[in-house]
C-alpha cells in the first residue's frame, strides 16, 4: 500500500522515530572518534559509519515528516528529551574506550540489520523501499564490526579481556533495544512491521552468539523484561539530556534557519 | 527501464551520459543511477528518477544540480524534475561494462555481478575479508583488504602484495 490508514500514523511515527533516533544518536556518538580512533583506517571507518547513520536517520525523518507534516529538521532536533524514542544503549558515552565502541556497535548493528529486514518487507511501500536500501548498507556495518570482534577476540590476552569487559559492561543494556514502542502490535498486525521467520530476539541472540563463539568471547543475553519502561517510551538515562543539548546546540540558536 | 516516448529520450540520455560522478571516472548513466526518464510533451517537462548509491553519499546534491543545469539547457526543455527513489535499490550490478572498464583503468574494481556479501546467521555465514580480489593493475590475486571504508561511501581500500599498489574495490551492495 502507498497510503497509510489514519489510525496507524501515530504508531508508525513512533516506530520510525525509534529507528531514526537510534541511528542519529549512535551516529553522533561514533562521530566522537573522528580524528581519535586508534588507527587511521578506523578513523575513516567510524567517520563513515557516523555519516551513514546520520544520513539514514535523515531519510527516516523525511518519511516521518510525510506522516506528521513537521519538517525533518524540526523532527530531528526540535523535540524535548521525552519525545525521543532511542534505546539507552545508544545514549551511553563510550569514554573513548575502543572496546566499548566496538561492543556497542556489535549489539546495535545486528539489531538494526534485523529491524531493517522486517521493515523492508513492510506492506507500506515507501517504507519497504527505503528500508531495503538501508538494509543493504547496514550489512556492511555488520561485517565491519564482526571482523573487529574476531580480531580483538584473537588479538592477545589484553585485547580479548578488554573486549570481554566491554561486552559485560554494555551487554545488559542491549536487550532493551527490543522494548516496544506504543502501538507496535497494531503495526505488526497490519503487516507494516512484519515478523521474521522466527522471534527477532532469538535470531539476534543466535547471530551474536555465533560471532562471540568465533571470537572466543562469552555473551549472556536475557530477554527484556516486558514491563520495563525505557527509551522507546521516552524514559531516558541521565546521559541523554546532555547528549541532546550538545547535539542541538547550533540548531537551537536559530530554529528553522536555512543553510 | 527508460520509457520510450515520441519525444527524444535519446537526446536526454546523451546529455546525462556527459555528467560524471563527482568522485569517480564514470558517467552517472554507466554507474546505473538513472532509473527512469519521462518526458511530458506538452509541458516540455523532463522528469528523471535517480537511484542513490549510498544514502549518505554527499555527491547527491551535486549530481542533482548537474542534471538540472545540463538538461535545462536542452532546447525545448522548460522544467526538470529530479527525484531520488529507492525502488529498485541501487546495486553495483547496475554498473555497465563500459563503466567497469573505465573504473578498472583508474584502479577501482567492482564486485562480480550477482555476488553476495556474507553476513551472519540466517543470511549466510560470517567471513572476514579473505576472498581474493584481483589487482586491477597486475591482475594478481595476492591482495588483501587494507580498510573496509575508503575515500567515498561506496569504496574500500585493498593492497596488492605483488605490484605494491593500493587500489579501491566497490562495496557489494
Amino acid at each position: 500500500m502507498n497510503t497509510l490508514p489514519e489510525n496507524l500514523k501515530k504508531p508508525l511515527t513512533n516506530l520510525l522515530l525509534s529507528v531514526a533516533d537510534d541511528k542519529l544518536m549512535l551516529g553522533h556518538r561514533n562521530s566522537d572518534w573522528t580524528g581519535l580512533a586508534p588507527i587511521l583506517e578506523e578513523d575513516i571507518a567510524f567517520s563513515s559509519l557516523a555519516q551513514d547513520e546520520i544520513a539514514h536517520a535523515q531519510t527516516l525523518y523525511e518519511l516521518i515528516s510525510s506522516l506528521t507534516g513537521k519538517s525533518a529538521d524540526e523532527t530531528a532536533y526540535g523535540r524535548s528529551a521525552d519525545e525521543y524514542r532511542c534505546a539507552t544503549i545508544v545514549e551511553l558515552p563510550d569514554d573513548y574506550n575502543w572496546a566499548v565502541a566496538i561492543a556497542r556497535r556489535f549489539f546495535c548493528d545486528h539489531f538494526d540489520l534485523l529491524r531493517l529486514k522486517r521493515l523492508s518487507k513492510s506492506s507500506y511501500k515507501p517504507l519497504a523501499d527505503l528500508a531495503s536500501r538501508l538494509h543493504a548498507e547496514e550489512k556492511v556495518h555488520v561485517q565491519h564490526v564482526d571482523a573487529w570482534m574476531v580480531r580483538l577476540g584473537h588479538g592477545n590476552d589484553d585485547s580479548k579481556q578488554r573486549l570481554q569487559d566491554a561486552l559485560d559492561t554494555i551487554g545488559p543494556y542491549a536487550p532493551m533495544l527490543f522494548e516496544q514502542v506504543d502501538g507496535e502490535a497494531e503495526l505488526v498486525e497490519a503487516g507494516i512491521y512484519p515478523q521474521l521467520e522466527n522471534e527477532m530476539f532469538i535470531i539476534w541472540c543466535d547471530d551474536l552468539q555465533q560471532v562471540a563463539q568465533q571470537s572466543g568471547l562469552n555473551l549472556t543475553l536475557a530477554a527484556p523484561d516486558a514491563d520495563a519502561k525505557g527509551g522507546r517510551r521516552g524514559l531516558h538515562s541521565e546521559h541523554f539530556a546532555p547528549l541532546l543539548d550538545e547535539m542541538c546546540e547550533v540548531y537551537r540558536l536559530e530554529p528553522g534557519a536555512a543553510w | 527501464m527508460i520509457s520510450k516516448t515520441m519525444l527524444d529520450n535519446q537526446t536526454i540520455m546523451d546529455v546525462l551520459r556527459t555528467i560524471p560522478d563527482p568522485e569517480m571516472p564514470i558517467s552517472i548513466v554507466d554507474l546505473g543511477l538513472v532509473e527512469r526518464l519521462d518526458i511530458q510533451e506538452n509541458s516540455a517537462c523532463v522528469s528523471i528518477d535517480i537511484l542513490p548509491t549510498f544514502v549518505g553519499c554527499p555527491a547527491l546534491p551535486m549530481i542533482e544540480k548537474d542534471i538540472r543545469t545540463k538538461v535545462q539547457a536542452i532546447e525545448g526543455v522548460k522544467e526538470v524534475v529530479v527525484r531520488f527513489v529507492y525502488d529498485p535499490p541501487w546495486s553495483v550490478d547496475r554498473i555497465s561494462d563500459v563503466g567497469r572498464k573505465s573504473l578498472a583503468e583508474h584502479g577501482v574494481t567492482v564486485p562480480e555481478t550477482g555476488s553476495k556479501l556474507p553476513v551472519p546467521g540466517h543470511d549466510g555465514t560470517v567471513t572476514l575479508h579473505t576472498s581474493a580480489i584481483a589487482c586491477p593493475f597486475c591482475e594478481s590475486n595476492n591482495t588483501r583488504l587494507e580498510s573496509s571504508f575508503g575515500p567515498t561511501r561506496c569504496r574500500m581500500i585493498y593492497y596488492c602484495d605483488d605490484c605494491r599498489n593500493t587500489f579501491e574495490h566497490m562495496k557489494r551492495v
